[in-house]
């Protein structure tokens, strides 16, 4: 068992050593001698002034930056180890100490990486090697429910901030040989490390392959959040819609690797990557699987219209109002007239207004604390939707209309899709407002087309209407009742054709995987 | 041999996908107002030239896969150079693109004349135009999957068209149809000629055919293609028949159209507006695959780039919109298309395979001895 | 990065460069919503329009205006001058004509409506008894929106198949079709209400007569396929209530719940039709004295009133062959059981007149109420 675990770290260092080759100075030996060992650390760091070093015998050093080491796992089971006994090599302290993850390096540069991540360095002189104790701790969050992405029914688990907790998380979802978890550490200033995670024999060597590459070319500095990293390795940024999933739920990230995505886990961040990830998926939630079937469909029909409502609601109101006005019933026009008989703007402008103060109310509330957001959403919605409706700035048919899409487009089960449907109203409003239904087409084309234009890691990302994959079409359209769901969608599938069989009935996924 | 452009495999659909781009490709602005022609020549039996004029159709997908067939990976283009030779090869080659970039035309300069009489008549034609002509260039910059994506999509705002036309049934006088066959052969042939307007769209195929992933199966869908909008064509000749009367018929420009605006939902009055607009989304692929389809032409004849060819033909568009400004010359312009279509389309592709079919079994016969 | 940037400049340029289209805000716009037509004078046309407006008090005030005019068009000029704000008729919904002006022919009132796209081709077309003008402009007790009351008016008495259908596009139809003529509601102003007031038989364009409104149930009933409505008969009471009190008629209400109309071509020459209506319909009143329960009495019943019927119905199409006016449609049906080349010298206008017909109507009470 150990033997095969230092097997697996030695590999592991050596990869670490090639990725780091560039990102630090050349000198890699360890010098055989306690203090000059102990001057070049201080040296390389800047001697900060939270750098320990600790005399345990004439032989031994240990150092280790104080903040970021557990201290009773130090006393109990390094310090006491090593006073307990005499001449020690590195090998029997690597043997013998009780810490469950250690490593033994003979690199300078990953002594320089360990102390910064918390690990505590173990010098024997007149050996040139250290042994490395991780026994890194640091606050982290504990484990809540996800506050962006929260569901009615199902686990109430959200991811935190911490690499280690959310690969364990996933872990605990998926116990199988096969998911594979590659470490990769970016960003020349930060050393953000970061986790790539799949199930062998499910997603497609081709994706993962790309993501690989895609995450080793980067050449950045820092990287602090997970959505940044999302932003570079996405295959156009300056599109407006998100085409890589990030998610705070373990559940969802879950689901995206069982049927063949790829998932990147970035330490320091609680929103963790999923990808490819085609647009109608996006207003698919984890809910519709975890309620009963027609349920699960009512609820994703009634987003699908809502993502109409949410677009096309207010743009249709100032495309009618401004030049359609024959298209209005008869027993309507009387209302409508009525409601803007004091408006003094024309219709666009007055939507304009109206959704930016919306977007304003939005933001200040996600801005402020709970309490006083609350008190913000009711300010701004009633007295001042009331306000404006009685100063005749404002019809109030508008404010029904603009409620009703700012309701719609907060069904999105994602934040970030949703911030996309809504920013992209404004375009199509002045659009309509300038040239009325026609306008309104217009835009339509034109996202339309933007929407065939993107792809998600290769993968078309209006899969799977385009290209039409027949077979994936109930399934993405209703909530397919779970033992008629059999196959992997096409999409992340290895090859065309050749998608995994999902048995969801007899309770084993992923039958096709290779053992 | 000559240089055959590499497609990537990449590039390469589906061949269901076939069928959504025939068809996308066939509706487009001749269905606002087809009726009309054909009633004049055959009175209520126009339902039956509807008919044949996709007999003839059928006839001409036949004949145009079967030369495709003995070419395989090549497209029109290359197969008039390989049959023709350089120079009169690249001759044929100038007429199709013409032939595309004036198709082009003709359905952009339509439709601007539907949106200008029916929804805007104080908007620019020009305004249009460009609107439109950016929004295709926009599309043809994507890529060929895109145009692809752009028919299939289009093909879904097509399906609502004979739900809508459920309404003026409410009026319908069934015994407009009758007699049946009362017209003569000469004048219901004479009426499937004129359906040409409508009706062509189909022969994309010859270009489109190198990027079929599964050529074998592309006639069938080839064939569904033509079939699905020979049911929707007659559907909507069949409605017309029976819920104009004929003289009415043979005097009303947008005889699709007027149908529309009789259709009367209770949340929407003057349903025509809305689908005039949407009609947009149906036009897109007939604007984006002529386009290509003259793309291709061109930049097999001289090494063009895209944006060089984009800006060219945005100009010629442009100002040939400035230049058709009245219905007399927009009529003279469909007829002139459509008489100039029916040779391309229904006559030509059988003679080519006739030509191709001889010059390869003497070839192969050179080759034997 | 290059192309994008051209590609939105350009974009941005066009946006500038042809502004927009001329707006039509609802509020600022004076909406017509019903035009009354009349002959004054040497040819001109007197429009007289209701033209809906809103004021800054939320209401919407209505206002007539009328004026002398060639064209309709013309008068449209002439009026919006006199309007604050931009007259539209996008939503017209009813357009009247003065009898007089619809003796003298509508055809190219009709042409014109036809040709505006803006007008919608639903609008309900009817004929006034006298002149529009004093109609549209009198100051009802019970209407505020004349404009809207005449288009309910109108609307649900033709959903309910109490008067026959005209909007633009049936009138237009019609008035193409060499086979075919169109008809209208006759609307009259009686005192403080307005009320359908029979029909009006048009030949060619021109009104040539018109039936008072208890006839509206049998011209409905022979024009279309009639589904449902009411209607009042009254029978001879002999041999149904034996024993009858009061001898005479006896006054029956039924209600139809589903009627065929058939016309059949029996011989071409010279043209002679057979009339067949079927309906089943349901008992609505009765005289309390006829026992409805004996399946005797009710089979009397359904003949005495079909008997009646027949004779209506005869007389109503004696009355268009006499107008000449063939708004069953009689034509079409001989139209289409000939050849194009036979029907080359017909003229259906001539042949109309003489045209025979014989009426068989069946009538089915197949329900009869909760007492008998």
């Amino acid at each position: 068992m150990f033997g095969m675990n230092k097997k697996k770290q030695q590999t592991k260092i050596t990869e670490q050593k090639k990725q780091q080759t560039d990102n630090l100075p050349q000198d890699f030996t360890i010098s055989s001698s306690n203090e000059k060992f102990i001057q070049h650390i201080k040296q390389k760091i800047h001697s900060p002034s939270d750098l320990i070093c600790k005399v345990i015998s004439d032989e031994i050093r240990i150092i280790y930056l104080t903040h970021l080491v557990d201290g009773k796992s130090l006393k109990e089971d390094i310090l006491k180890t090593l006073e307990g006994q005499d001449d020690w090599t590195p090998r029997t302290i690597f043997e013998k100490l009780p810490i469950p993850e250690m490593e033994s390096s003979s690199n300078f540069k990953t002594c320089i990486q360990e102390i910064l991540k918390g690990g505590v360095l173990i010098h024997v002189e007149g050996f040139s090697e250290v042994v490395i104790a991780k026994i890194t701790t640091y606050q982290t969050r504990s484990l809540t429910a996800p506050e962006n992405e929260s569901q009615v029914v199902g686990s109430q688990i959200g991811f935190n901030e911490s690499l280690p907790t959310n690969v364990s998380i996933v872990r605990r979802y998926i116990t199988n040989p096969n998911l594979c978890n590659e470490q990769f550490t970016i960003g020349k200033h930060t050393n953000t490390s970061l986790s790539l995670l799949y199930i062998h024999g499910i997603a497609s060597e081709d994706q993962v392959n790309t993501v690989r590459q895609r995450i080793q070319d980067l050449d950045i500095n820092d990287l602090i959040d997970s959505a940044n990293l999302a932003e570079l390795i996405e295959d156009s940024s300056s599109s407006i819609f998100p085409q890589l999933l990030l998610t705070e739920r373990p559940d969802r990230f879950c689901d995206g690797l069982l049927s063949g995505k790829l998932g990147i886990v970035v330490n320091g961040s609680s929103m963790a990557i999923v990808s490819p990830y085609s647009f109608f998926e996006f207003f698919q939630s984890r809910e519709d699987q975890n309620l009963r079937w027609p349920i699960g469909t009512f609820v994703r029909l009634l987003r699908f219209i809502a993502i109409f409502i949410a677009i096309f609601a207010t743009p249709m109101y100032v495309a009618t109002l401004t030049f359609h006005y024959d298209v209005i019933p008869q027993p309507l026009i009387i209302p409508l007239s009525e409601s803007r008989a004091i408006v003094p703007f024309p219709p666009v402008m007055e939507a304009l207004l109206m959704e930016l103060t919306i977007e304003l109310l939005r933001e200040a509330g996600a801005r402020l604390p709970t309490k006083v957001g609350q008190t913000i959403g009711i300010v701004g919605g009633i007295v001042l939707g009331t306000a404006a409706v009685d100063a005749g700035l404002t019809s109030n048919v508008l404010i029904i209309i603009m409620a009703l899409s700012a309701l719609a487009s907060f069904t999105t089960p994602n934040y970030v899709m949703g911030n996309s449907i809504r920013v992209v109203r404004f375009p199509i409003m002045i659009f309509a407002g300038f040239w009325g239904y026609y306008g309104l087409m217009l835009a339509f084309c034109i996202i339309l087309i933007h929407l065939l234009r993107q792809s998600s890691l290769g993968a078309p990302y209006l899969a799977p209407f385009y290209p039409p994959r027949w077979k994936d079409w109930p399934n993405s359209i209703i909530r397919l009742p779970l033992p008629l769901i059999k196959r992997q969608p096409t999409n992340t599938a290895r090859e065309e054709s050749n998608n995994a069989l999902i048995n969801r009935s007899g309770g084993l996924r992923g039958e096709k995987v290779k053992e | 041999m000559s240089k055959t452009s590499q497609i990537s495999n990449n590039e390469k659909f589906n061949v269901s996908l076939v069928f959504f781009i025939i068809t996308t490709c066939q509706v487009g602005v001749g269905i606002h107002g087809f009726q009309r022609l054909i009633t004049q020549q055959a009175k209520q039996d126009a339902w039956i030239s509807v008919i044949l004029s996709f007999l003839f159709a059928h006839i001409a997908v036949f004949f145009m896969v079967k030369t495709l067939q003995l070419y395989q990976t090549k497209d029109l283009y290359e197969i008039h150079e390989d049959l023709y030779g350089k120079y009169v090869g690249t001759l044929f080659n100038f007429l199709y693109i013409f032939y595309y970039a004036f198709a082009f035309f003709v359905v952009l300069r339509n439709y601007i004349e539907v949106i200008v009489t029916w929804v805007f008549p104080g908007l620019s034609q020009g305004f249009i135009g460009i609107t439109i002509l950016l929004t295709v260039i926009y599309a043809f910059t994507g890529g060929f999957r895109v145009l692809v994506g752009i028919a299939f999509f289009s093909f879904f705002s097509i399906i609502w068209i004979p739900f809508l036309l459920w309404f003026p049934l409410e009026f319908a006088h069934y015994n407009h149809l009758s007699p049946v066959l009362a017209t003569d052969l000469a004048s219901i042939v004479k009426g499937a000629y004129t359906m040409t307007f409508t009706i062509v769209g189909f022969e994309i195929l010859y270009f489109i055919y190198p990027f079929i992933k599964e050529r074998k199966k592309a006639e069938k869908f080839a064939h569904l293609g033509l079939l699905a909008t020979l049911l929707l064509y007659l559907f909507i000749m069949l409605v017309s028949i029976v819920y104009f009367s004929e003289k009415q018929l043979e005097r009303t420009i947008w005889a699709t159209l007027t149908l529309f605006s009789v259709v009367r939902l209770p949340f929407i009055e003057r349903v025509e507006i809305i689908t005039i607009c949407i009609w947009l989304v149906i036009l897109l692929p007939n604007l984006c695959f002529f386009m290509w389809a003259a793309y291709r032409g061109a930049s097999r004849i001289i090494k063009i780039k895209p944006r060089a060819f984009l800006s060219i033909f945005f100009v010629i568009m442009y100002v040939g919109i400035l230049l058709v400004q009245s219905r007399y010359q927009i009529n003279h312009m469909n007829n002139f298309f459509s008489q100039w279509a029916f040779i391309i389309v229904f006559i030509y592709p059988f003679l080519l395979y006739i030509f191709a079919k001889t010059k390869k079994s003497i070839k192969n016969r050179v080759k034997n001895h | 990065m290059n192309r994008k940037k051209v590609f939105i400049l350009l974009l941005s340029v066009t946006l500038f460069l042809f502004g927009c289209a001329q707006t039509r805000i609802l509020e600022r716009i004076s909406l017509v919503t019903l035009v009354g037509y009349d002959q004054d004078q040497e040819d001109n046309v007197k429009a007289t329009a209701v033209i809906r407006q809103i004021n800054p008090n939320y209401e919407s005030s209505i206002e007539t205006q009328s004026e002398t005019e060639h064209t309709s068009k013309g008068a449209r000029t002439k009026l919006d001058m006199r309007t604050a704000k931009q007259l539209m008729i996008g939503q017209l919904r009813v357009v009247l004509f003065g009898e007089e002006l619809a003796k003298s022919g509508l055809d190219e009132a009709i042409h014109t409506l036809m040709m505006n796209s803006e007008i919608s081709t639903s609008t309900y077309l009817a004929v006034v008894e006298g002149e529009t003008k004093p109609m549209i402009e009198y100051k009802y007790e019970t209407i505020t929106d004349i404009g809207q009351y005449l288009y309910n008016l109108l609307k649900h008495n033709i959903e309910q198949q109490q008067s026959i259908s005209s909007t633009l596009h049936e009138v237009v139809r019609d008035k193409y079709s060499p086979y075919r003529e169109f008809a209208m509601p006759l609307l009259k102003k009686e005192g403080e209400h307005i009320q359908i007031n029979g029909v009006a038989f048009f030949n060619n364009g021109k009104m040539v007569g018109r039936l008072p409104a208890d006839d509206i149930y049998y011209v409905v009933l022979l024009s279309d396929s009639f589904k449902h409505g009411t209607l009042e008969l009254e029978i001879p009471s002999d041999n149904i209530v034996s024993k009858s009190k009061q001898s005479g008629n006896l006054q029956i209400a039924v209600d139809s719940i589903e009627t065929d109309r058939r016309f059949d071509l029996v011989s071409v020459k010279p043209a002679q039709f057979d009339i067949s209506i079927n309906m089943k319909c349901r008992l609505l009143e009765i005289d309390s004295n006829v026992p409805i329960g004996n399946h005797q009495v009710i089979k009397k019943v359904e003949k005495a009133m079909s008997k009646k019927m027949e004779e209506e119905i005869n007389r109503i199409f004696k009355y268009s062959q006499q107008v000449n006016s063939d708004i069953f449609g009689f034509g079409e049906v001989y139209k289409s059981h000939l050849s194009e080349s036979e029907l080359k010298n017909v003229k259906w206008n001539e042949l109309y007149p003489d045209i025979k017909a014989k009426i068989q109507v069946n009538v089915d009470i197949i329900r009869n109420g909760t007492f008998e």
